[in-house]
């Protein structure tokens, strides 16, 4: 009786400590958060002691013309960075599967950008491309993209690029890790089959390749999104949201709210509307994922 | 002898002797009274005060000279430096969260409003008034500039604080380029009056122009155009220099209509952008680091600058290369003709948390003595004394005059508890002004309304908005 007892509620036991662990660390912290998005909680100006004022702070957000502009840029940003990562992650991991020998010391190296902090990567390209001395800058007055005096990180028509260039320095090398092991994991026998069977690569591609990795690009995107949406670290760096606001991404906006006006009310609400956009997102992957997982077809439904 | 003589001169001598004792009691006593240092300080012996502030020369001249008042006391201070907002926003989290990890803070006035409103900070009145503390060498009233001393450390008509700092911005200029005969010829030739600092807004920029020369990546100037608080202090320089205004009052610490987007505020943004043509190309991502690192490495003619950073570029021969090459002047006039300067300080408080305000007034009290100032002075700091600036070695100093010349027209800039939300909006949108994201009218339309709807109704719209 007492092994049964001991069966039955040894796992709650040992999950107990995590659980303990993630409520202090996430659950905790996530409540108070939402807490404070429905009180008026400022640092800044006297009075505002964190009293309850209901729903105002998100109906000053669906009026903020400026949240919304940033919201709007996070989007674009995430969308190109991620899908410009995953067309040359995927392609990389695709020539390194097929014709690269020494797989293990291209991979090392293309890991790099990867390994270095988000402050490093910001200071390494901040002076990579500094107007008057910075190397990418010359190289590219050099070639001509660049006019002699024309900069990137001023000019709020290049920055977002050169944002998103960075971004896929660093990250393309994550996507092409992933999707090299997806690749390696892929079982043999269709391949074999479909070469049997007469197709062509880009048929195999377009038909075993692809559908046999649906969850693994999925992960990639969904992974990869949801740290494209939080991007901070390097944009704050190297512009500070700035020129104007065309690089003033979501995080960036929050961090203002938040830690400039010390609008805490406000700011908590901003962030919140972040955390709702990322729990979007996860709901689309799960349902991309496992769309066709669990349902019944209409052939193996057929009774015999 | 006559017997009345005898008796005499028995009554002289015992009066004599009265007044001897009379005197040496009266002496003995004036010494038991006197105020000294290490009298007031010993009931704190032992004790650690704390402090955080930026990371500039006056801060790491106070740190050198710290050692001083350790040794005479046996407090000791441990100085925290950071980069501006960092140190900012440090002061702001630990006030909030009332840990009382800093004894004393030094911070911009801007914040002053904020702290006071929020019941962070102590007056100063009660350590002035307890003898045990009080030196009484020490009358700030009499030792202080009074009108910066009242802007940057008083609120509400209260004294909260004293002046770490008297900062102020004026113009940095290459005194050799100017006395170079070839550049007089060419510039005389250009511009038909002779090559010398610039004294008005409209040879500043000429000059600027003059000097531009971006095959040899040597410019006129350079903006503070990052979106960044540098961006908003320089251009205050400009909007004062052609009579304008962010509010239209008398002091730091009152609301009133906002004229930020006046005539003239449109005429100083616009003249502040043209610089923008004799700058570097990335002008718009420097701020106040990046611009005086570009004079120390003599890329830039001219500039407007801080007192606080004159000595790492004027004297500190590890770090510039322009040393015995700057020149300094007050800001050009504008078309008001009327010197401005604009107030501006970092200031001792102390929080209500501390749990060492006695200690923390001791030693902000001896930081405010002559000796001391003189001392931080000379390696860095800005002094807010002026006894100070009127002795010789601070006379000697090349920049003292401009900054005396500032001092004097100085203009209040808002400490009320919105003003750093000032300051953002502001910056926002002047920076999508300069970067052509906006119209200046749009920019500082769009800033007056934002300021009217974070003041309420204590400020309206001078110019109201369509």
């Amino acid at each position: 009786m007492r092994g049964a007892f001991m069966d039955r509620y040894i796992s709650v036991w040992f999950l107990t400590p995590a659980l303990l662990f993630l409520l202090f660390i996430l659950v905790g912290p996530f409540g108070f958060m939402v807490w404070t998005s429905f009180t008026d909680l400022s640092f800044a100006l006297p009075d505002r002691d964190g009293n309850l004022v209901g729903f105002d702070n998100f109906r000053r957000l669906m009026r903020d013309t400026l949240f919304w502009d940033s919201f709007s840029l996070t989007m674009r940003f995430m969308f190109l960075a991620v899908f410009a990562e995953l067309l040359l992650g995927f392609a990389i991991a695709q020539v390194l599967f097929h014709h690269v020998r020494q797989r293990r010391f291209v991979l090392t190296l293309l890991m790099v950008p990867m390994m270095l902090a988000p402050i490093a990567v910001g200071l390494i390209w901040k002076l990579l491309l500094q107007g008057d001395f910075g190397m990418v800058t010359y190289y590219l007055r050099k070639v001509g993209i660049l006019g002699d005096q024309e900069v990137i990180l001023s000019n709020s028509d290049l920055v977002l690029a050169a944002i998103i260039g960075i971004d896929i320095w660093q990250w393309t090398p994550f996507v092409v890790l992933v999707m090299l092991a997806g690749l390696m994991s892929l079982p043999r026998e269709p391949y074999e089959a479909a070469v049997m069977d007469g197709a062509r690569p880009l048929q195999i591609f377009r038909d075993i390749t692809l559908p046999l990795l649906r969850p693994i690009i999925a992960l990639v995107v969904l992974l990869r999104g949801i740290d494209a949406f939080k991007e901070f670290d390097k944009v704050f760096l190297l512009t500070g949201g700035g020129p104007g606001s065309a690089t003033e991404l979501l995080s960036i906006y929050t961090y203002r709210m938040n830690f400039r006006n010390w609008d805490l009310g406000y700011g908590a609400a901003c962030a919140f509307m972040v955390y709702f956009v990322v729990l979007i997102m996860c709901s689309i992957f799960y349902k991309a994922v496992y769309w066709n997982e669990g349902r019944p077809t209409a052939r193996t439904d057929r009774p015999t | 002898m006559p017997t009345w003589q005898h008796g005499n001169q028995r009554v002289l001598a015992r009066a004599a002797i009265a007044a001897v004792g009379a005197l040496i009691i009266a002496t003995a006593s004036q010494s038991a009274n006197a105020w000294t240092l290490e009298e007031a300080a010993a009931p704190y012996k032992g004790t650690t005060i704390r402090t955080v502030g930026e990371a500039l020369p006056p801060l790491e001249a106070l740190a050198k000279m710290k050692h001083e008042f350790e040794e005479r006391t046996g407090i000791t201070v441990e100085v925290e430096m950071y980069e501006h907002s960092e140190a900012v926003n440090k002061v702001m989290l630990d006030l909030n969260s009332r840990r009382g990890r800093y004894d004393f803070i030094i911070q911009p006035h801007r914040e002053l409003g904020r702290f006071v409103e929020n019941g962070h900070l102590v007056a100063l009145n009660q350590f002035m008034d307890d003898p045990k503390l009080r030196n009484p060498a020490f009358a700030p009233e009499d030792v202080l500039y009074d009108a910066l001393w009242k802007e940057i450390s008083w609120y509400g008509g209260k004294m909260y604080g004293y002046p770490f700092t008297a900062l102020n911005m004026y113009m940095w200029y290459r005194t050799d380029l100017i006395a170079d005969p070839k550049e007089q010829a060419g510039f005389k030739e250009k511009f038909g009056y002779d090559l010398a600092p610039p004294t008005n807004l409209d040879q500043y920029r000429d000059l600027a122009e003059w000097f531009t020369r971006p095959d040899e990546r040597f410019y006129g100037t350079a903006i503070q155009g990052k979106r960044h608080e540098a961006l908003w202090y320089e251009w205050l320089n400009f909007l004062y220099a052609y009579g304008a205004d962010m509010m239209d009052v008398s002091s730091g610490s009152a609301c009133g209509p906002i004229i930020v987007n006046s005539p003239a505020a449109i005429a100083a943004t616009e003249y502040y952008k043209s610089l923008m043509a004799y700058s570097p190309p990335d002008t718009l991502n420097y701020f106040w680091d990046d611009v005086m690192a570009l004079m120390q490495q003599g890329k830039v003619f001219e500039l407007i600058m801080w007192n606080d950073a004159t000595y790492a570029v004027a004297v500190d021969t590890d770090a510039s290369t322009v040393v015995g090459k700057m020149g300094f002047a007050a800001t050009p006039l504008g078309p008001t003709g009327k010197a401005v300067g604009q107030v501006e300080g970092w200031t001792y408080l102390v929080p209500a948390y501390s749990k060492n305000q006695e200690a923390a007034y001791l030693f902000i009290q001896w930081m405010m003595e002559y000796d001391q100032q003189l001392n931080q002075h000379l390696n860095g700091g800005a002094s807010a004394r002026p006894d100070v600036y009127a002795t010789d070695e601070v006379i000697a100093l090349p920049y003292s005059q401009a900054s005396m010349d500032s001092n004097a027209a100085a203009i209040a800039k808002p400490t009320i508890p919105a003003s750093p939300q000032i300051t953002d909006i502001l910056v926002r949108e002047i920076s999508a002004y300069l970067s052509d994201q906006k119209s200046v009218k749009d920019a500082l339309d769009t800033a007056a309304a934002e300021m009217h709807e974070l003041l309420g109704d204590c400020a309206p719209l001078r110019y109201p908005v369509q």
